[in-house]
């Protein structure tokens, strides 16, 4: 692998162009004509104008990216989140022209990427789920289903992702409208409205594990993440590992992604996500990508995931197993978003005027603002990830603290000051949390100034 | 917003925030964990000075050169030979001939704190190797003022040199005559007085030192009685203070009155002398002066 395109922008853009140089890699930017100065577009080696400003005219156009990376002669496309990242048409596009998509085959993004039927492969696999419908299902024949394994209830778009075409129904009056304004939204974000149906479990822990396969049907695990703290899905704050798991545990689940994972065949990084209750744990989905929390999986374990993602890619085996998998220390993610979060989390794009960004021993800031750059208002509001690494969790929020302390970006409204809140929640530091954490403590979270 | 701005905001509301958490959690000042006597503040430029510094520079402040007042064992350790200082008469104590209120209490308070009987302490001791006797007012201890057993330890001071055949250095630092002892510490200024000049007329050697300050009855009596007196730089030397003076003459008083170069202009003393040159000054007139029958 002499050149890879990266089809993504932002924060992920510039995590991947970094691994490529470290790599001795080539590296091709894309982007839409208002990301003319973005970080990514400088520091790559060369960079192509794919489109509008409007993701649907540029980042999610493949004829213009396949068309970038054939002109620029990269060998292999690196697809980042969010995008591009989890369309098995783009994969088999670039498997078509004989370029590597960095990730695996369109055919396990389909039998993965598709929520329902990803679950009825792990009920084969043997990997416990959630109760839902088997497959996705019509409204008339989810408001059944929904029926029979009682309310509440999830109504979830197969291609969905990112908390986008996803509804909560909590009565049967509800679940028409839910049903009716995800599919809406699936269509909108991913043009495909199939639903599926599946128990709601109130305020659980969202646990995930990492897992790496290379084409040699090597897998392993690399610990859990715990995304916890989240908003409506959005997760906000992420860590490794989760406080809330015994070994046990940990080894139970662990060994249960290895398993799924082997049983799809799958290739490359990915993650599988779990809803944890008590001492009970379901498989709710599989991401076939990176994460955007997966800095706090390499602090603990010190593998670049990147560059273990090229290298899969590249043909080569893993160059560890299982038991070379250590975990080192506590880390914490929290990602930094341009919005307010005491206007409902309205997104606050514009220029940042002033930016001092945190340093010191266990800190890490994956970001790609500078000062003088515009954060636009067409794409996802996170302007970075703050990540620290301490030798336990109490000492990674110390460092989350003092850093937050020390983060200034000016000229734009941000989430630091609630995301300080959240590391002073009595419950947060006693790591007594699940999904409902933030909807419990929101007015004592936004009690600033 | 520069970004110094950013920061002085980041502090109000951060301090804010630690304040309002506070309420909750008690704020424990932490004043008490710096131990008493780690800094004292030069009475001269009211700098902050680090004392185990001062110590180590002869207590002259490193900011401005002042001589800051010494304690008599101090000044015993600036002074003479490493070990060669023996003490002599340190079981006198007070008696309170006015019977005034809490007296003794006090004096017993000074002992104890000061760890010398009073506010003079004397002995044997070797100034670059050269004997003598070497008498130290200390002005930690009651402004150095002179009461009975100031005055009877002067004067054994110089019964000791006669003994020994060796000279006597005083220096001196004092308030004048103890009040708490009236007309006993007055009779101190005859006794003393009259023990020097049979000293002197045995042919023995007194060097008088005079430090900041030294006033009163003990600059009437013994301080300015020495043969040779030196003085250490700005020193307040006098009888009365300078505003009683002014108040008694109706004159506004020089510039510079009642210290030490202005005395020596005056003939009244004999040379100013740096802290750190009094000992190679002393030992120097000690050799010069040194007897052949001692």
């Amino acid at each position: 692998m002499k050149k890879v395109l990266i089809a993504n922008r932002g924060e992920i853009a510039v995590r991947i162009i970094r691994a490529c140089k470290e790599m001795g890699i080539q590296t091709v930017a894309v982007y839409s004509v208002a990301d003319r100065d973005s970080l990514h577009v400088t520091l790559a080696d060369e960079a192509v104008c794919i489109g509008g400003a409007r993701s649907s005219e540029s980042y999610l156009k493949m004829e213009n990216i396949i068309s970038a990376a054939v002109n620029t002669g990269a060998d292999a496309v690196h697809p980042g989140f969010g995008f591009l990242s989890e369309n098995s048409v783009f994969s088999k596009l670039c498997a078509d022209c004989d370029i590597t998509f960095i990730g695996p085959s369109g055919a396990v993004i389909d039998n993965m990427g598709n929520k329902a039927k990803a679950k009825s492969m792990m009920i084969e696999a043997g990997v416990s789920v959630v109760p839902g419908s088997d497959g996705t299902v019509t409204l008339e024949e989810g408001l059944i289903v929904a029926r029979e394994i009682g309310y509440p209830v999830l109504i979830k778009a197969s291609s969905g992702g990112g908390g986008k075409g996803m509804r909560i129904a909590h009565t049967e009056s509800e679940f028409s409208g839910g049903y009716k304004a995800a599919a809406l939204e699936a269509m909108n974000s991913f043009g495909d409205d199939a639903m599926y149906i599946e128990k709601f479990i109130v305020n659980p822990k969202h646990i995930e594990f990492q897992i790496l396969a290379d084409s040699f049907g090597n897998v392993v695990h690399l610990g859990e993440r715990d995304c916890s703290v989240q908003r409506r899905n959005q997760k906000i704050l992420e860590e490794a590992p989760s406080s809330s798991l015994t070994d046990e545990q940990r080894k139970e689940m662990g060994e249960a992604s290895v398993k799924a994972a082997k049983f799809v065949n799958y290739c490359n990084a990915g993650t599988i996500e779990y809803v944890v209750t008590d001492d009970k744990y379901y498989f709710i989905e599989m991401n076939t990508r990176i994460q955007v929390e997966h800095p706090v999986t390499e602090m603990i374990t010190g593998v670049d995931l990147i560059k273990e993602q090229i290298k899969i890619a590249s043909g080569k085996p893993l160059g560890f197993t299982q038991e070379d998998i250590t975990f080192n220390g506590h880390s914490i993610e929290a990602r930094i978003n341009a919005e307010d979060p005491k206007m409902n989390f309205r997104p606050s794009p514009g220029e940042i005027t002033a930016l001092h960004v945190p340093g010191g021993f266990g800190i890490r800031f994956d970001s790609a603002v500078y000062t003088g750059y515009k954060i636009s208002p067409f794409y996802d509001s996170m302007v970075g990830k703050l990540i620290v690494h301490g030798k336990t969790r109490k000492e990674a929020i110390s460092k989350m603290r003092r850093a937050l302390e020390e983060l200034i970006i000016d000229g734009i409204t941000d989430n630091t000051k609630l995301l300080y809140l959240i590391l002073h929640n009595p419950e947060f530091v006693k790591g007594k949390f699940n999904t409902g954490f933030i909807e419990k403590y929101i007015d004592s979270l936004l009690d600033y100034r | 917003m520069t970004l110094k701005d950013a920061f002085e905001k980041r502090k109000t509301d951060l301090n804010e925030f630690k304040e309002k958490r506070r309420k909750i959690r008690p704020f424990i000042k932490g004043d008490d964990k710096i131990p008493e006597g780690l800094y004292e503040k030069c009475p001269s430029c009211e700098a902050s000075l680090h004392s185990e510094q001062v110590k180590n520079n002869s207590f002259i402040c490193t900011e401005c050169g002042e001589h800051i007042r010494v304690r008599a064992i101090d000044r015993i350790y600036l002074t003479t030979d490493k070990y060669s200082f023996k003490e002599y008469g340190s079981d006198y104590l007070s008696k309170n001939p006015l019977n005034i209120e809490n007296y003794e209490d006090k004096l017993r308070k000074l002992k104890d704190s000061n760890g010398i009987n009073e506010a003079y302490v004397y002995g044997t001791a070797r100034i670059n190797g050269e004997k003598c006797v070497i008498g130290v007012m200390d002005s930690y201890f009651l402004m150095g003022s002179m009461g009975s057993v100031v005055g009877e330890k002067v004067t054994k001071t110089f019964e000791l040199a006669t003994a020994k055949n060796v000279p006597v250095i005083i220096f001196t630092a004092s308030g004048g005559a103890r009040m708490q002892e009236g007309i006993y510490s007055l009779m101190q200024m005859a006794k003393t007085s009259t023990e020097i000049a049979k000293f002197s007329e045995g042919g023995g050697l007194y060097i008088s030192v005079l430090t900041h300050p030294t006033t009163g009855g003990v600059t009437a009596s013994f301080a300015t009685l020495g043969d040779i007196i030196i003085a250490e730089p700005k020193a307040l030397i006098g009888f009365a203070g300078p505003r009683v003076i002014e108040q008694t003459i109706g004159q506004t008083l020089p510039e510079g009155f009642q210290r030490s170069e202005f005395l020596l202009s005056k003939g009244f003393i004999d040379k100013v002398v740096h802290r750190n040159d009094i000992k190679p000054l002393l030992g120097k007139l000690l050799k010069l002066h040194r007897r052949s029958d001692a």
